[in-house]
């Protein structure tokens, strides 16, 4: 069986809605904004996995909360890819328990298992995770810095983590992750500064400064909606490779149903802090189960003006995640909103062996 | 007549290193109540060729050459006063992104008086009444022309740019990339609008995008654009059924089809060439995946290769 590397059980990221003075003295209750609320699941080694929905929805969030680029404030992240010792296992699960933060059975079960709660570790073990589990950011025009040569871009990560003996040894390193990001020969990109390359090189730069460190574990949050339709599947087709010759595991992180379609093993569908939908991803583009789900794939553009198709457009936008609805938390924009879907959040029921949903209006083959 | 008519219009931009030829000798013809899409890669210059049409461009852009016929009057030569009256009141626009485009300090609803009373010889109270009017066609509750831009959502706020467009009712509307900064689901939501107000108002719309599915959706006409020159024109559906310049297949190829089979899309290696210094011939050449030698040398012209298609390619025949 093929081990999961990420395993996210009810994460969830809650930020505090600042209160006025006289607020805080009449005790009213302390607001949050539930930007993810309790999302569950898992990712295979080398597997692609795709966190889909609308802006706002968590799906970011989510991504960051795993690097813990923000903190978690409920739930459980557990890695257990490469660049783990077993002796730094025990020290992780003896750290956590010894703060009370995990009792002795479930730290032990950890070890057992060969993986490490991501959400307790302390700083320097935490900061040594980092290396094998990177992140790739949306903006290549943003996200670079526009003063930095891309070598020094791409050097930052290992002079931040001491990494390389000697500059020397840093260069080849550099040069070996450039030459991976497809940015060949590196010594004519090395030089450059930001504005020099081309979009989708920016967005190679910044894939380089992600594989300088080796990762095993990749959120790409985004990372080709900014640029030209023209060159997407060049990096899209590049992270592929990535996969299969360094064995990476991604997360995907995306708004553009098409770009998962083709792209990801697995899909989960978000909405305002939950994953509402999850599955094996030709089954869930091919038979999508939730409402939620059939309007976003409904609305998809097609690239052709003979294909017309009807759309099932939502009336509205996206609730606040400060204020969630009660029971479902579709039921407002939702065309078949019944009583109980106003009353009772539904619980994830299983379709098929891998896929399941969070709705009403499956009956289902059996409850979880 | 046709409402715009442009004729091998040349946008030039004056920079450090020389001339950059962002437009480089485009036509097209748009008649009252159609949509035409402009295609292409970011730098093909598609933004400039619709702003030297509103003559919006920054101080160092200039028309170098060609007409632009609008209703009579060539814009390229248009100056001070006369301009003014055909801006918006006439031309309008709808500015790529809505987030940054309106002014964060005014009530939304003053800033579609402020054109509708420079244009018009009417009092402030006719002006909120349209205005009022204009919130409704486009979907949002009247009520709200008091409020401030960051009170609405991006959604929201794309729309109050449209109802901004049409405040003085103009014959064309150009939007560039309407829909970019939006989610799927308020995309979906604003190019419906689009094609109903287009329909309802009898409007003629350019809609640039580098998004071809998004001008699959509500374009009538559709023009692909390649390094400040359009390499094939025709109907939307002609262009999708029967693309003949091999950039054109190249793009339609690159986008992935959630209708289709699950495969990735093809890519169009390389990048787009510098407009300071193009590359002789075909400036498509670099890319091309059926480059011969004489696309090296010499640049294919725009021929008719079906009744109102045409394509600039050396290796496309007229069909007849």
């Amino acid at each position: 069986m093929v081990k999961d590397v990420i395993s996210v059980n009810n994460l969830e990221v809650w930020f505090s809605v600042r209160r006025g003075f006289m607020e805080s003295l009449t005790s009213k209750e302390q607001n949050w904004v539930k930007a993810v609320d309790g999302v569950t699941f898992n990712i295979k080694e080398r597997e692609i996995f795709c966190l889909v929905g609308e802006s706002g929805c968590g799906k970011t969030t989510t991504g960051k909360a795993i690097l813990r680029l923000v903190e978690p404030t409920g739930g459980t992240v557990k890695y257990a890819g490469p660049g783990l010792s077993p002796q730094k296992i025990k020290e992780a699960a003896a750290d956590a328990v010894s703060k009370r933060k995990m009792t002795r059975e479930m730290a032990n079960k950890d070890v057992k298992e060969g993986r490490v709660e991501v959400r307790y570790l302390h700083k320097s073990l935490m900061k040594a995770l980092r290396q094998k589990m990177q992140m790739i950011f949306q903006d290549p025009y943003e996200s670079l810095n526009p003063k930095q040569s891309v070598y020094d871009i791409v050097a930052e990560p290992l002079v931040v983590n001491n990494l390389g003996a000697n500059e020397a040894e840093r260069e080849s390193r550099v040069k070996k992750a450039l030459d991976d990001a497809g940015l060949r020969p590196p010594k004519d990109f090395m030089w450059r500064y930001p504005h020099e390359v081309s979009g989708g090189q920016r967005q190679r730069v910044g894939i380089a400064g992600a594989l300088v460190l080796e990762p095993s574990f990749l959120v790409a949050d985004e990372p080709v909606s900014m640029l030209d339709v023209s060159i997407r599947s060049e990096i899209l087709k590049l992270m592929l490779d990535l996969r299969d010759k360094k064995g990476l595991t991604y997360l995907f992180i995306t708004h553009d149903l098409s770009v998962a379609y083709v792209f990801s093993d697995r899909i989960g569908i978000m909405y305002l802090g939950k994953i509402v939908e999850l599955g094996p991803t030709e089954e869930v583009i091919k038979g999508p189960r939730h409402p939620y789900t059939k309007a976003l794939i409904s609305v998809v553009p097609k690239p052709d003006p003979r294909m017309k198709t009807d759309k099932i457009i939502l009336k509205g936008e996206r609730p606040d995640p400060a204020h969630i609805p009660p029971g479902c938390r579709f039921h407002p924009r939702c065309p078949f909103a019944m009583d109980v879907c106003r009353k009772k959040e539904p619980q994830p029921l299983y379709v098929t062996q891998e896929h399941w949903v969070s709705c009403w209006l499956e009956s289902g083959v059996g409850v979880q | 007549m046709s409402l715009l008519e442009v004729k091998d219009l040349k946008t030039y931009f004056k920079t450090q290193e020389g001339t950059l030829k962002a437009v480089d000798g485009i036509d097209f013809t748009l008649d009252k109540g159609q949509a035409m899409g402009l295609a292409g890669e970011s730098g093909c210059g598609k933004t400039t060729a619709a702003l030297s049409i509103m003559k919006l461009l920054p101080a160092n852009g200039y028309i170098a050459g060609g007409s632009i016929n609008f209703m009579g009057q060539d814009m390229s030569k248009v100056t001070g006063d006369k301009l003014r009256a055909i801006r918006w009141r006439d031309i309008s626009i709808i500015f790529q992104g809505a987030m940054n485009a309106l002014n964060p300090v005014k009530r939304v609803g003053d800033q579609i008086t402020e054109p509708i009373l420079l244009h018009e010889n009417v009092d402030e109270a006719v002006a909120k009444k349209r205005v009022q009017e204009l919130f409704s066609l486009v979907g949002i509750n009247p009520n709200r022309i008091r409020e401030y831009p960051h009170e609405f959502s991006g959604g929201m706020r794309q729309r109050v740019m449209i109802a901004m467009a049409l405040a003085c009712r103009p014959k064309l509307v150009i939007a560039d990339e309407p829909t970019t900064a939006l989610d799927v689901m308020i995309q979906a939501q604003i190019l419906q609008l689009m094609k109903n107000l287009q329909t309802e108002l009898d409007l003629a719309m350019i809609i640039i995008s580098h998004d071809l599915s998004v001008l699959a959706e509500t374009c009538d006409l559709l023009s692909i654009m390649y390094a400040g020159k359009i390499v094939e024109r025709s109907s939307a559906v002609e262009v999708f059924a029967n693309p003949q310049h091999p950039y054109t297949k190249g793009l339609i190829a690159a986008f992935p089809n959630i209708k289709g089979d699950r495969k990735m899309p093809a890519s169009i290696a390389g990048n787009p060439p510098n407009l300071i210094r193009p590359p002789k011939g075909c400036r498509f050449s670099e890319r091309c995946y059926m480059v011969q030698d004489i696309c090296k040398v010499s640049e294919p012209p725009l021929i008719e290769v079906l009744p109102g298609h045409y394509a600039a390619c050396h290796f496309v025949q007229p069909k007849r």
